[in-house]
């Protein structure tokens, strides 16, 4: 080590190859070149926009991520190399993905009240609920198509049913969880010109059977029932099915104030209960036919045959837990997160132990929502009472990104079209941060 | 003598101790370098000598004639070796051999370094076990590098033979070291016979010779050495330490015993005054050595030499030098020990030091090191005992002025708060979301949730008035009970009459839904019982009304059938039995309600009672100050306090016990809340177990006034705070 005297010589230099998985208008050159040790991530993008620029003089610049042996950089090349052991001597192959952060922040959708639940699993349209007891359906552009209007209580947790990833379906239905006592399904027309003002729709089928407030709703992959979870420790399976085919289902003629006409809703009773939970089931989620996971407020995360209707997994983690996600690698990871600011993610397939793989500890507040990206492997994002909304990369223990575009608490978010993160918070807007880029 | 085998192994151990007399022989001759030479030469000139047979060597010195003789004598040791000679052959056989060994003697001197001195041992292997060679074909190397080889040996049948052959046969030794066959000569038979009758092994010693006295008798003059005997010369008894060892081993077989059992007198003093014979046989005075004075110099003298005198230059001097170097003594002269000033009061003064030495109180000042951390009580470490509420996550904001009291929903779902803005809320404990607000107008003083899950019941104590709302929440049958309940047909009138005096009215509150009760003073606090129908007012004042009863199923009010002593300040129920826990402002009574009687009084011994709360068990009450204090009493103890703990520097506002998990908190106007690990076993032996976790703070102050009442969820390690800066926080683990 000699006494830096010189600046420019100071700075040591590694031999560097730069590959990519991208498509080949974002490929360089697999030359090696060697760039200055100290470059950050900023420098790494600023080289490789260099190189590209050069094939393409048009070239935009853009952000890019980069990863070594498999880990985002997320510190000086040099510090990168030292805290991993890498040798500096050989040439370094550095990955580079598109910086996954949002580079749009678009209108926000204002609601009446706190939004308390929000969906984006179908890329046509948002489902929020609100705490002024009503759904709302909103398409792109901030446009509100329908109201969900008959709850009496505030809306908890919604919820769309019906088989995954077929989008073309028009005929859409959607559960909705309050606390009422009740759940709620709905049908609406997707492909339905969007009117001047909000169509209001009301429920077809009213679920009752729990004795409290319900958190959490879910529907199974294949749209045929929804579960739920609910104050009184219990989570209940529904039929979503609106024949009348069940002989204890009840057509009861309900009045409605105003110009619409009398309509029949039915009334359906829970399929069976999962009784194993001790306190408040906070948040169900259903990414198997027969497989269910729920979080508790008892500390506990279960995960439920629904044909034997007994806990297969009870894992044990010591705090009160808000919301869960399975998802990840090959859809066997769960994250979930609660009455504190890390957000933890268990591997179940792995033998003997309970400690979460991963920890991610940079919200301040109780975390209220985290979902996996439901195409990476790698990605998930995480709601916080602190007001932030965080999307995280398990290669790295930094957020990838902070969106703090909410003034009060974040109590809803979720993932919408694979590139936009939609968070709904208690300064009752919704938020819509897009042009994710994850390949 | 007499068995014939073992003097054959005698024999042997003797020829044995001659050979190795030899080899050391040998070996001292070869030594020292000097007379090497010398043995050298002798060697060369007794080469011959060597060679010869002894018996030739006999003959050859003109003993020819003794020659048969002795071998006869052989023929008789043969025959003594059978066993078959008398013992006067015996005698006769000595008394020759006396005579040829004296004949001998001249010739035996000569012969003393002569040839067998200079066999030099065949075996070069040096001093190492044979067994090492016993498989090998040699026995070591000549000077020439050659082996030496091993004979063969005999078997059994040839030595057999040999000693049939040859009558001298019996005379070979077979010598293992160089492995070859010895040959004993006479003389060497002869020694060995000596040494086996215990004789010197040499006849020419004489061990009756006479005694030459070196010694001068007489007394010389001058003595050759006058010194003392010195201690080398002591040679120790074998015997007195043969008898020591006889000693030892008979200590340690137990057959001397040294402490034998004290005897017991048989008589005794049986009026003895035992206290004074204790006092005797006790320590008595310590003797307590006084401090060594410095002994008086010459200068003290009172007529002490000219030159210990200062002169008066030298006193002027003292008199310029600091107070602390000064000299404390000035010698001076004095005529005569008379005229000494101090001789006036000598008598005097040794008087009273002798009155005092007899008037000291003398004690030893005991000083005991003790390292202070050692005096610590042993406490669990904190972690141990997580999880307890560390950090605030949620606040409920709302409220426009002190909160001044929370309670918690039995499902851990919602929040009441009151507060002195007049209006009671319910908040969602799990978003911090205002669910419902209730304007009543005056500060709310308490707020209670019913216990019992299904009915959402709220009672709130403002002012002169007890105020039971319906939350509104629960499914529709449980607000139809709910609705039931809370549904007073005629108020007051039947009321009056049934108690007698209108202690309290109940009148439906129309504008909030609920049910007023009207008290004739203001009211401080309202506690359910855990069954949820009745529940206590505490009025405070001196009279019989300060606490009262009241049960919401028949809507019927009664006094308390007890005298108080003092002002009430809080009532409890107990979480299983029917006792009912009253504090007054110094003391907490606990009455049975069944049998109608106070069980037990406890003496908190604090200026005044703020608080208390009863453990879920039910056998142990925490009771917070005025004055910072916190007491905790086990019931089963006694009605002292177990701990008391001061640890806030300003009034304890309200104290709680967690349901479930070991845990209760203080808070105070301080702005802190404590939470303390209240650990209660059920093992009776053991006392509970109070660990300080934790201090949560951020409260700020507010009309000095601080934390204004914390309560646990009911389910979590969560604790609630309400503050008088009018924000209620949330405490997670």
């Amino acid at each position: 080590m000699e006494l830096d005297s010189d600046p420019m010589e100071s700075s040591r230099r590694v031999q560097a190859r730069f590959v990519t998985k991208l498509q080949p208008p974002l490929r360089v050159p697999p030359v090696s070149i060697a760039v200055p040790s100290n470059l950050t991530r900023i420098g790494l993008s600023a080289v490789v926009n260099n190189l590209l620029k050069a094939g393409n003089s048009d070239w935009e610049p853009q952000p890019f991520d980069f990863l070594i042996d498999g880990e985002l950089v997320r510190m000086s090349l040099e510090e990168f190399l030292l805290t991993k052991g890498i040798s500096a001597e050989k040439i370094l192959e550095i990955e580079y993905i598109k910086a996954v952060a949002p580079r749009k922040q678009e209108e926000p959708c204002l609601h009446d009240d706190w939004v308390s639940a929000v969906s984006g699993s179908n890329p046509r349209f948002i489902l929020t609920g609100c705490y002024d007891s009503f759904g709302r359906i909103w398409k792109a552009g901030g446009l509100c198509s329908h109201i969900l209007e008959g709850h009496s209580g505030a809306i908890t947790s919604v919820s769309t049913i019906g088989p995954k990833g077929d989008d073309s379906v028009t005929d859409l239905r959607i559960a909705t969880a309050s606390k009422d006592h009740t759940l709620r399904l709905w049908k609406f027309d997707a492909g339905q010109r969007v009117l001047d003002h909000p169509m209001k729709i009301r429920a077809f089928k009213i679920l009752q059977g729990h004795k409290s407030s319900i958190q959490s709703v879910a529907a199974q992959p294949s749209g045929d029932m929804v579960c739920s979870g609910s104050w009184d420790c219990t989570i209940n399976l529904w039929q979503t099915n609106e024949s009348d085919t069940e002989g204890d289902l009840v057509s009861v003629k309900k009045r409605k104030m105003g110009s619409e006409a009398e309509e029949s809703q039915l009334q359906g009773e829970a399929v069976s209960t999962l009784v194993g939970h001790t306190q408040c089931v906070s948040s169900v989620v259903w990414p198997e036919h027969v497989t269910i996971y729920s979080a508790s407020w008892d500390h506990s995360i279960r995960r439920w045959d629904v044909e034997t209707g007994k806990d297969s997994l009870d894992m044990f983690c010591g705090k009160v837990l808000n919301c869960l996600d399975v998802g990840g690698e090959s859809s066997a990871l769960i994250a979930a997160g609660g009455s504190d600011p890390i957000l933890r993610i268990w591997d179940p397939r792995k033998p003997g132990t309970l400690a979460p793989v991963f920890q991610f500890s940079s919200h301040t507040s109780w975390i209220t929502s985290c979902k996996w990206h439901k195409k990476s492997w790698f990605h998930l994002l995480s709601a916080s009472y602190d007001g932030k909304v965080m999307l995280w990369d398990l290669r790295t223990a930094w957020p990838l990104a902070v969106i703090d575009s909410h003034k009060d608490k974040v109590l809803c978010a979720d993932w919408w079209k694979s590139d936009s993160v939609i968070s709904g918070g208690a300064d009752s807007k919704l938020c819509i941060s897009s042009g994710i880029s994850i390949e | 003598m007499k068995v014939p085998r073992k003097s054959q192994v005698a024999v042997e151990i003797a020829t044995a101790a001659v050979m190795e007399e030899k080899k050391k022989k040998t070996e001292s001759s070869k030594s020292p370098l000097a007379t090497e030479t010398v043995s050298k030469e002798e060697k060369e000139a007794q080469e011959p000598e060597k060679i010869s047979n002894p018996i030739e060597e006999l003959s050859e010195n003109g003993n020819l004639e003794k020659e048969p003789r002795v071998k006869g004598n052989e023929a008789s040791e043969d025959e003594d070796f059978a066993g078959t000679s008398g013992n006067d052959d015996e005698h006769r056989v000595y008394s020759q051999e006396d005579q040829d060994e004296g004949a001998e003697a001249h010739l035996g001197v000569e012969e003393s370094d002569s040839s067998e001195d200079e066999v030099a041992p065949r075996n070069t292997i040096g001093d190492v076990p044979l067994k090492w060679y016993e498989d090998e074909e040699h026995i070591g190397y000549d000077i020439t590098g050659k082996k030496i080889k091993k004979q063969a040996r005999k078997d059994k049948l040839d030595s057999f033979l040999a000693g049939a052959d040859d009558s001298k046969n019996w005379r070979k030794v077979y010598d293992e070291y160089n492995d070859e066959e010895v040959e004993l000569t006479k003389e060497e038979t002869r020694l060995i016979r000596r040494l086996l009758k215990g004789k010197t092994p040499h006849a020419e010693i004489d061990p009756y010779a006479p005694y030459v006295d070196w010694f001068v008798w007489e007394d010389a003059r001058h003595p050759l050495s006058n010194a003392p005997e010195p201690k080398r010369r002591f040679i120790p008894s074998k015997w007195e330490s043969k008898k020591v060892v006889q000693y030892v081993r008979a200590i340690r077989k137990g057959l001397i015993k040294f402490d034998k059992p004290k005897e017991e007198p048989r008589f005794y003093l049986l009026w003895g005054d035992d206290s004074s014979s204790k006092e005797k046989s006790g320590q008595g005075l310590s003797y307590i050595p006084a401090p060594k004075p410095k002994f008086a110099g010459h200068e003290e003298s009172y007529n002490p030499s000219i030159e210990y005198i200062p002169t008066q230059e030298e006193i002027n001097s003292y008199q310029l030098m600091y107070e602390e170097d000064r000299p404390k003594f000035i010698p001076k002269r004095f005529e005569s020990l008379r005229s000494v000033p101090a001789y006036e009061n000598a008598l005097k003064e040794s008087f009273d030091r002798c009155l005092d030495l007899y008037l000291c109180p003398r004690a030893r000042k005991k000083r005991i090191n003790i390292d202070p951390e050692s005096l610590k009580p042993k406490l669990p470490s904190r972690k141990d005992l997580r999880p307890y509420p560390v950090t605030c996550y949620l606040e409920y904001i709302g409220h426009k002025d002190t909160v001044l009291s929370i309670s918690i929903d039995v499902s851990g779902q919602w929040m009441a708060s009151g507060s002195t803005d007049g209006t009671v809320r319910i908040w969602e404990v799990e978003t911090g979301r205002c669910l419902r607000i209730w304007d009543v107008g005056i500060a709310v003083q308490h707020v209670a949730w019913n216990p019992l899950p299904e009915l959402h019941i709220l009672a709130v104590a403002v002012e002169h008035d007890v105020l039971l709302f319906n939350t509104g929440l629960g499914n529709e049958e449980e607000q139809e009970k709910i609705k039931e309940l809370l549904h007073v047909e005629t108020p007051t009138a039947p009321e009056s009459s049934g108690n007698g005096t209108s202690i309290v009215s109940w009148i439906q509150h129309d504008k909030h839904e609920g049910i007023m009760l009207k008290h004739l003073k203001t009211v401080s606090s309202v506690e359910w019982h855990r069954k949820g129908d009745y529940f206590s007012t505490v009025v405070p004042g001196d009279d019989s009304r300060a606490i009262l009863i009241h049960q919401l199923s028949k809507k019927l009010t009664q006094k308390i059938p007890f005298k108080l002593h003092g002002l009430p300040v809080s009532s409890a129920f107990h979480p299983s039995r029917s006792i009912f826990f009253i504090s007054t402002k110094k003391n907490v009574r606990v009455y049975d309600l069944l049998k109608q009687k106070l069980i037990k009084k406890l003496e908190t011994g604090v200026r005044e009672v703020s608080s208390i709360a009863i453990h879920p068990a039910g056998d142990n009450v925490i009771v917070g100050s005025k004055e910072g204090k916190l007491c905790w009493f086990d019931m089963d103890l006694s009605s002292q306090p177990y701990r008391v703990l001061k640890c806030h520097p300003k009034d304890i506002t309200n104290v709680a016990f967690h349901r479930s998990y070991p845990l209760f908190a203080t808070c105070s106007d301080d702005c802190t809340a404590y939470v303390f690990h209240g650990m209660v076993y059920s093992d009776l032996n053991q006392n509970p177990l109070i660990v300080p976790l934790e201090i949560l703070r951020g409260h700020r102050s507010a009309n000095g006034r601080g934390v204004m009442d914390c309560k646990f969820h009911p389910k979590q390690p969560w604790l609630f705070t309400a503050g008088a800066d009018s924000v209620i926080k949330l405490y997670c683990h």
